[in-house]
């Protein structure tokens, strides 16, 4: 390919990843040093809005809240998908309409999905799956305002719209696993257990490394399934970090962009931090290969 | 070669549905077939102009929009307006605000933020446009109180189209029944509760919409402006959430919570509405624009068996437990267009044709207009705004109420004592009003 040809085909992403990417990043590291109001200039104030996020024990419930849903559904999620990916895999002509019928809760905004989602535990509009619990249990759960019980419709939720998107990408790994390597495994005499975990999951380390680190980082970006589904998230220490920098910079009466960008700045670190396993995995198998 | 047509024509007709959905769904740009045509005679400008209208949907607002788009696109002005939620007006006002040039011409506003942009300078005073074109537009009927309310420092920043003032909605055919009256203090609020729920009917019988990140902070207030204060004292600058007054009114509306769903601080008015439709409380107060749709079969079926009241005060000879929320049409500084031609757009769709329209959807800005006849809610409005708080136009207001509506949520639970409650508040109104200079 001549040069020329390399920059003009280049040249358009690289343009969108400046002008969407880099901008917004240069300006959100500037603003978090600045006490910023919304069409003004901003006034340095040095490192105040870090320590101010930093001393703010709201931020650190945030943090410690994501981070456990984060773990949680990521790793529901890998169990999940890699179960119901091998069932698809075992599918002849259904497969395509089942695959079709699992994917619509990814394809829902999240908004969307966490509403309907919301309303299955809330009596006001139906709740259907309060009703049943009700029905076994003879007790009224308060999914929106008691803690652990709001927890769990959060995580069923994140999970319901991640399922289909990390089992998909299990399912392409599985296709690629070597029927000859699984026959001879199988008449070496590997039972069904032993071929996954011997001979599937090695085989697919590499798409699984990816499933978590595109899982991980989601989940440490919820934000719309909480409107629905956690009204009282902040009384409640169920607000995700995505959520907390929304009522600190946007909300209105609040607008606190500098404090918000400096938290998005400390948000950029932490997910670095905990996609550091994952990416390192992956390089370490494409140098492998 | 069969399968294969097949697949393709479910493909396509899957598609055109749908496109056809999204398109039924996604809205107009232009206004509602039902709008009344107004006269709308401004000057027409040399050159072709289209003004942007920002403005939330709702059945109160829509009847004003409407006629403004409908009547005022002629000649060389072009009006267009997006259907967009309440959440996204507050969020682009703020973006078209904050730059020395906007994406829209007129804005929606209300009293709540007048104060605020006001005092930025981000709205224009619209006294000289009132000045010179009141008598064209009749606009000297417009009610003095609602003009305050979106005044700041004696300038006006809007221009009222329509307000919202809490009323009580209750089950006229549960209170017949338990020979009950609408209640006008707390005290009598809690005993017709108490009697509704030894009845055994309906266990929670009063509905309040007091979202722990919104709402709640609206019902301190109210509770607060009963008893004649405000968050703040005005000649002193000092937040009074340690005051008697903050304790009353947190300890009032904690001795609501147990004639209340346990949920409660994760109710939205939608949601006090829904419990109001479907018959799980008989006492609901919620801003005028909702009660309308209690009185629709079409949402209930106890349509036919609502009343309405001015809401109870929180103490007895206090006012009332009471808000009133003004919307009006606002001219942002920075928009690029004739401020007199915006103005007259304005001012066309808040005529009285369009605000009899409005009726009984809205309660709108010009005086007499709201009968008996015309909305089953009029006595019941008409009495509580002349029983509202006095209104408090002041820039920390919002900041106010959004950092202290998490706390009043935790003392109403019980989850903090309300003296900690209080202790926190003051701390976060501190902080504002040093934040305000």
């Amino acid at each position: 390919m001549r040069r020329r040809e390399f920059v003009a085909l280049t040249l358009p992403s690289v343009l969108v990843m400046f002008g969407f990417m880099l901008v917004p990043l240069y300006r959100t590291v500037e603003w978090s040093f600045e006490r910023v109001s919304y069409g003004q200039a901003g006034t340095f104030v040095g490192l105040q809005n870090y320590l101010a996020a930093l001393t703010e024990p709201r931020f650190g419930r945030a943090v410690v809240f994501t981070v456990g849903l984060t773990l949680v559904v990521t790793v529901v999620t890998i169990c999940l998908g890699y179960l119901i990916a091998t069932l698809v895999n075992g599918l002849g002509r259904m497969r395509p309409l089942v695959l079709g019928i699992l994917l619509v809760s990814y394809v829902i905004p999240h908004v969307v999905g966490a509403v309907s989602f919301s309303w299955l535990f809330d009596s006001n509009f139906g709740g259907v799956a309060n009703f049943l619990l009700g029905r076994l249990t003879g007790g009224d759960v308060l999914w929106f305002t008691d803690l652990w019980p709001n927890r769990l419709i959060i995580a069923l939720n994140v999970i319901w719209s991640m399922l289909p998107f990390v089992m998909l990408m299990i399912l392409a790994g599985l296709q690629g696993v070597s029927r000859e390597t699984l026959e001879a495994a199988q008449i070496d005499g590997a039972g069904t257990l032993g071929r996954h975990w011997h001979v599937i999951i090695p085989s697919i380390r590499g798409v699984l490394g990816f499933a978590v680190l595109i899982s991980t980082m989601d989940v440490l970006r919820t934000f719309d399934n909480l409107i629905p589904l956690a009204p009282q998230a902040v009384g409640l220490g169920n607000e995700s970090i995505m959520l907390y920098i929304y009522n600190v910079a946007f909300r209105e009466g609040a607008e606190d962009l500098g404090l918000g960008s400096a938290i998005s700045v400390l948000t950029i670190l932490i997910i670095l931090v905990l996609l550091y396993p994952s990416i390192r995995s992956i390089l370490k198998e494409a140098k492998e290969a | 070669m069969f399968d294969h047509f097949w697949t393709k024509a479910a493909a396509g007709c899957l598609v055109a549905v749908s496109l056809l959905l999204t398109g039924c769904g996604a809205g107009s740009r232009t206004a509602a077939n039902t709008a009344t045509e107004v006269a709308c005679d401004f000057t027409n400008p040399p050159e072709p102009v289209t003004v942007n209208v920002l403005a939330y949907n709702s059945s109160a607002v829509d009847p004003f929009t409407n006629t403004m788009v409908a009547s005022c696109s002629h000649d060389n002005v072009t009006l267009e307006h997006d259907p967009i939620d309440f959440a996204g007006q507050v969020q682009k006002t703020t973006a078209t605000l904050s730059g020395d040039s906007g994406t829209y011409d007129i804005i929606e506003s209300y009293s709540f933020v007048i104060p605020q942009y006001g005092s930025e300078g981000k709205l224009e005073p619209l006294d000289p446009y009132i000045e010179e074109f009141g008598d064209k537009y009749g606009l000297d009927a417009i009610n003095q109180e609602m003009l305050d309310s979106l005044s700041y420092e004696g300038k006006v920043y809007g221009l009222p189209m329509q307000a919202q003032m809490l009323v009580l909605a209750y089950r006229e055919d549960v209170f017949d029944e338990l020979g009950l009256q609408p209640p006008t203090t707390f005290a009598e609020l809690r005993e017709v509760s108490q009697a509704i729920q030894d009845a055994g009917e309906i266990q929670y019988p009063l509905a309040l919409p007091w979202l722990s990140s919104s709402d709640i902070g609206t019902a301190y207030k109210a509770a607060l402006g009963s008893q004649g204060v405000d968050y703040v004292d005005p000649d002193t600058r000092e937040p009074l959430f340690t005051s008697e007054e903050s304790r009353t009114a947190l300890e009032e509306m904690k001795s609501l919570v147990p004639y209340m769903d346990p949920q409660v601080t994760t109710f939205d008015q939608p949601k006090v509405q829904q419990q109001l439709f479907n018959g799980d409380a008989a006492m609901g107060i919620m801003f005028s624009g909702r009660m309308v749709d209690l009185t629709k079969d079409t949402n209930t079926e106890h349509a036919g068996d609502f009343a309405f009241a001015a809401p109870p005060a929180v103490l007895e000879g206090g006012r009332q437990y009471g808000a009133l929320s003004v919307d009006g049409w606002s001219i942002p500084v920075n928009t690029q267009v004739d401020k007199r031609l915006l103005f007259e757009l304005i001012a066309a769709s808040v005529g009285e044709d369009a605000s009899r329209a409005s009726i009984p959807a809205a309660y709108p800005a010009r005086e007499g207009l709201v009968t008996e006849e015309n909305s089953p809610y009029a006595t019941a409005a008409n009495e509580a705004i002349q029983n509202v708080p006095e209104p408090a136009p002041f820039p920390w207001v919002a900041k106010m109420s959004s950092g202290t509506s998490e706390v009043v949520a935790q003392v109403v639970t019980g989850a903090i004592p309300v003296e900690e409650g209080q202790r926190q508040m003051q701390e976060i109104g501190e902080q504002v009003m040093a934040e305000q200079g």
